[in-house]
């Protein structure tokens, strides 16, 4: 031990930082350059850091950036998001909730099937039901809408929503349940008085699984939500493809901030909890 | 063949100090014993002997080299680990063989030691199968024969029969007991279970808390053990210990309760003052039923329930304010009741120092 | 004791109504559309595989067939290649591991769009890297990718690996500290090398883990369509278009349910051919 296990690990150390900077890189231009005026941008590269910081751009893109149609800037957008956001993911982590708490301790028959069926509906692709969906909704008549997105949000979310929870709920210990039966307690009743108190941590994971993937969505919102309703991700990238003039690079970088940022905030500040809701959400529970 | 000698091995995590200053030597051929309950620093201690954790102070030498800068693949040893950690996805032949083959050791070598200890270990048949495949005790011969392929100096062994059902421990207790006598291997061994340590030991280090109380062959461990601890930890049924004080007189006696006992023949150290506050210590096996004409040290006591075990069976008595039990042939101990004068080898008693439990 | 589970029934039964006919009911009638004669109104006149024949003799499907393989094998050897490699190397112990880990993981919490603008300027000939090297002195230095029909769709693995590499780093590194202790102690003990313990012991007590996370990419990679939308538009051209793109394309846009829904079976077709055997593999694993 010595100098051949001190080189082994300043070349560990330095390929993680040389990662590092790779991760880190595209996102650090894009807050620069939406800080430089577009002057800057024309002459300087973006791999070069803003002279000062200005955030007129920022003020554009949340204002008065154009999508082509209108120029109401993506403040627009983001409240609409946020409209389609909270009934979705409550919603949704509540009939996931429930569905898998039905699932684990209360033997129905099928239960097998049932998780089968629903492993089977993650994995679908949005693209093979799309038309059909949007025959269904249109003649409920919430094709278009904010009920028929928020609908669209909660079907696609069931499936891994319901495993999730279901894989949380077989995990408790099957007395728990027995003993609130003994005593008389009902399916509400338990659900309630049991099994959410103890729930608070995969409530928490679900929540960030679903509120970063609905916010973050594109194709379903394009498709379900109505012009009115544009989720800030359609608006972002309709801003970013009009080819109208010159290129407000600042502008648009702001504008793919401003869209992050919300998913980047609730990813920073739930560190290990994000980490649990993507790895359970890509291995089903 | 080679020793072991440790010095002044101290180890602590954080404020937990796990061992302190340990100083032990293991003859070439000895079976060295680390015994203890759990906690008591035996693993740690063996880890530290392997070096896969690193130690505070002292050294360590393996057949005479110091090896205590030195990574556990230089050290001359192979071990046996209390969960086997047998690698899972390859076949018995190549957890055998793999350590072998990185080392670069030739294929005709690494066949023949395969078949040797294949042979050795009755473990041929299993050759390509996978470590799910077998059973407990089969998966345990294959992590020995892994640490023998090795052709190390010294083996050591952490709880390796620990996870095995009690009839499949006898039996592996013989084939490790008969691998010693056929190899004359160095080996440590760890473990909790006295019964395994008093059969299999050359030599036995009862530790407690970090340190090791008494090193030393079973037969003295048994007979003459050095602290109250030792006493009570080796040996099933444990010892009794009685409370009672020290007479000096022209004979030494043993005030216990209300008698009188004398002492003769008790190497006991000039130092004990009389008046002086003793444990009286004494084993079920060495109190027996006073017959008309018994010699030995007689008292009274009162019976209170009879324990049998098969073999012998354990009678448990008042005596006074305190208890003591005696191993009795059970057609006597049969419908024994009320008040029997108890006989007790003097030439069997350890006296210890209530305070210092060291050995008068 | 008979349990009276009436309750969690009614709970469990509009969402397997849901199931059955929104997923399931419509997965079987966009498969039933696509061998009938619908055009750009659905058309129930059966028409064998005339939709499918049409499709493979479409230039831009072919392209878009071809592209999804392209890219599905670059970015699944890229993405679980450069995951597997940081969750080795963090599980090295290193410190700062909270840092790194943050950095790695957060692509995953921004949308698929983000990410693809990103990149797309990142890559941009004119302000991206080929602007950047220029400035530095190399006037003659060309990185234009992105805008060339031949390469563009390579440009997408660049973001694919970015963007989800963290999540295979998660995976595996969860797998990693699972592993028990003592089998590392052993290797010590027998003088095997670290790199060697994780490719022929640890790695392969991980390979249902690995095998798992091939399967994730690989239909994340089918069901694409943000990532294309924003970083290239399929473009130029329709150069580094893929199915996902198509299909909404064609159903929305070029209003051809007929083709869409043909491609959208041949996507279908797809996930289930990756899927199956590895559900076969998981299920059968499971019952032992």
């Amino acid at each position: 031990m010595g100098p051949p296990v001190r080189i082994g690990r300043f070349g560990l150390y330095a390929f993680l930082v040389g990662m590092a900077l790779f991760f880190a890189v595209p996102l650090l231009v894009v807050i620069s350059t939406s800080l430089k005026s577009l002057d800057e941008i024309r002459h300087f590269s973006i791999f070069v850091p803003p002279s000062s910081r200005d955030f007129a751009a920022w003020w554009k893109a949340w204002y008065a950036a154009c999508t082509g149609l209108n120029c109401g800037g993506v403040h627009v957008g983001f409240w609409n998001s946020v409209r389609i956001l909270i009934p979705s993911v409550t919603l949704s982590v509540l009939a996931g909730a429930l569905n898998g708490y039905a699932l684990s301790h209360w033997r129905v028959p099928g239960a097998d099937l049932i998780l089968l069926a629903l492993l089977l509906g993650a994995f679908i692709p949005y693209q093979v039901i799309l038309y059909p969906l949007v025959k269904i909704t249109s003649t409920i008549g919430i094709y278009s809408s904010l009920p028929g997105i928020i609908a669209v949000h909660i079907l696609f979310g069931l499936p891994v929503m319901t495993l999730l929870f279901r894989n949380f709920y077989a995990g408790l210990p099957d007395e728990l349940f027995k003993a609130a039966r003994v005593d008389g307690a009902g399916f509400w009743r338990i659900f309630v008085s049991v099994m959410l108190p103890l729930s608070v941590n995969i409530l928490i994971v679900a929540t960030i699984l679903q509120t970063t993937g609905i916010w973050n969505d594109y194709l379903l919102g394009l498709i379900f939500a109505g012009r009115e309703n544009q989720p800030m991700t359609v608006q972002l990238n309709a801003i970013a493809t009009t080819s109208t003039g010159e290129i407000e690079y600042n502008v648009n970088m702001a504008a793919a901030l401003l869209t992050a940022l919300p998913p980047l905030l609730v990813y920073f500040a739930s560190g290990r909890f994000f980490v649990r809701g993507i790895t359970a959400g890509a291995i089903k529970g | 063949m080679s020793g072991v000698v440790v010095r002044g091995l101290a180890k602590s995590y954080g404020p937990v100090r796990a061992l302190r200053g340990i100083d032990l030597v293991v003859e070439p051929g000895d079976f060295a014993v680390l015994l203890g309950p759990s906690g008591c620093g035996k693993s740690t201690l063996l880890s530290a002997i392997a070096g896969l954790d690193d130690i505070d102070a002292g050294s360590i030498e393996i057949g005479g080299a110091e090896v205590t800068q030195r990574e556990p693949s230089e050290r001359g040893i192979a071990m046996v680990f209390q969960s086997y950690a047998l690698y899972p996805t390859m076949t018995v032949r190549r957890n055998l063989s793999f350590g072998l083959r990185v080392r670069s050791v030739p294929k005709p070598e690494i066949e023949r030691r395969v078949a040797w200890v294949s042979e050795l270990l009755q473990i041929g048949g299993m050759l390509d199968r996978k470590p799910s495949q077998l059973s407990g005790g089969q998966r345990q011969r294959v992590a020995i024969g892994r640490a023998l392929v090795q052709h190390a100096k010294v083996f050591l062994l952490d709880e390796p029969l620990s996870n095995l059902d009690a009839k499949l421990r006898t039996e592996m207790r013989v084939e490790l007991k008969r691998l010693h006598q056929s190899l004359g291997a160095t080996i440590i061994y760890v473990t909790h279970d006295q019964i395994e340590a008093m059969t299999l030991a050359t030599r036995i280090a009862v530790m407690r808390a970090g340190m090791i109380e008494q090193y030393a062959t079973p037969d003295v461990l048994y007979e003459q053990p050095a602290t109250l601890f030792v006493a009570g930890f080796v040996g099933s049924p444990g010892m009794n210990f009685l409370s009672g004080s020290i007479a000096r007189g022209p004979v030494p006696v043993a005030r216990i309760e209300t008698d009188t006992i004398p002492l003769d023949g008790y190497p006991l150290c000039s130092s004990s003052d009389d008046g002086r506050e003793i444990i009286f210590g004494i084993r079920p096996e060495h109190v027996s039923l006073a017959d008309h004409g018994t010699r030995g040290a007689l008292i009274e006591a009162d019976t209170l329930f009879i324990e049998p075990m098969g073999a012998d069976t354990l009678g448990w008595f008042q005596y006074g304010s305190q208890r003591i039990s005696a191993r009795l042939p059970p057609q006597r101990a049969r419908g024994l009741s009320g008040k029997v004068r108890l006989s007790l080898d003097i030439g069997q008693v350890s006296l210890f120092d209530p305070i210092t439990e060291q050995r008068l | 004791m008979r349990i009276r589970n009436l309750a969690a029934k009614t709970v469990l039964t509009p969402t397997v109504l849901v199931m059955l006919v929104c997923f399931y009911g419509c997965a079987i009638w966009t498969a039933y559309l696509s061998v009938t004669r619908s055009a750009m109104l659905p058309n129930y006149q059966f028409a064998g595989f005339g939709q499918y024949i049409r499709l493979f003799a479409t230039a831009r499907w072919n392209v878009a067939w071809t592209n999804m393989f392209l890219f599905g094998v670059l970015d699944i050897v890229g993405t679980l290649g450069l995951g597997v490699l940081l969750a080795v190397l963090i599980d090295r112990q290193v410190r700062f591991e909270g840092a790194f880990r943050t950095i790695f993981l957060y692509p995953l919490s921004i949308s698929f769009i983000v990410t693809g603008l990103t990149w797309q300027w990142v890559l941009s000939p004119t302000i991206g890297i080929q602007n950047f090297v220029r400035e530095l002195g190399w006037s003659d230095f060309v990185f234009d990718w992105i805008v060339r029909p031949d390469r563009a769709i390579y440009t997408l693995v660049f973001a694919g690996v970015w963007h989800q590499s963290g999540l295979i780093m998660a995976i595996v590194l969860a797998g990693l500290r699972g592993i028990d202790r003592e089998i590392w102690r052993a290797t010590r003990v027998e003088a095997i090398p670290s790199w060697r313990a994780y490719l022929s012991i640890v790695l392969p007590m991980l390979r249902p883990l690995l095998v798992t996370c091939v399967v994730l990419i690989a239909i994340a990679v089918v069901r694409s369509y943000d990532l294309v939308v924003a970083m290239t538009g399929g473009g130029p051209g329709y150069a580094s278009d893929l199915p996902g793109k198509f299909v909404v394309d064609f159903a929305f846009e070029r209003a051809n349910i007929g083709q869409a829904s043909a491609a959208a079976a041949v996507m279908l077709g797809s996930v289930l051919t990756v899927l199956a055997p590895y559900l076969y593999l998981e299920l059968s694993r499971r019952d032992r």
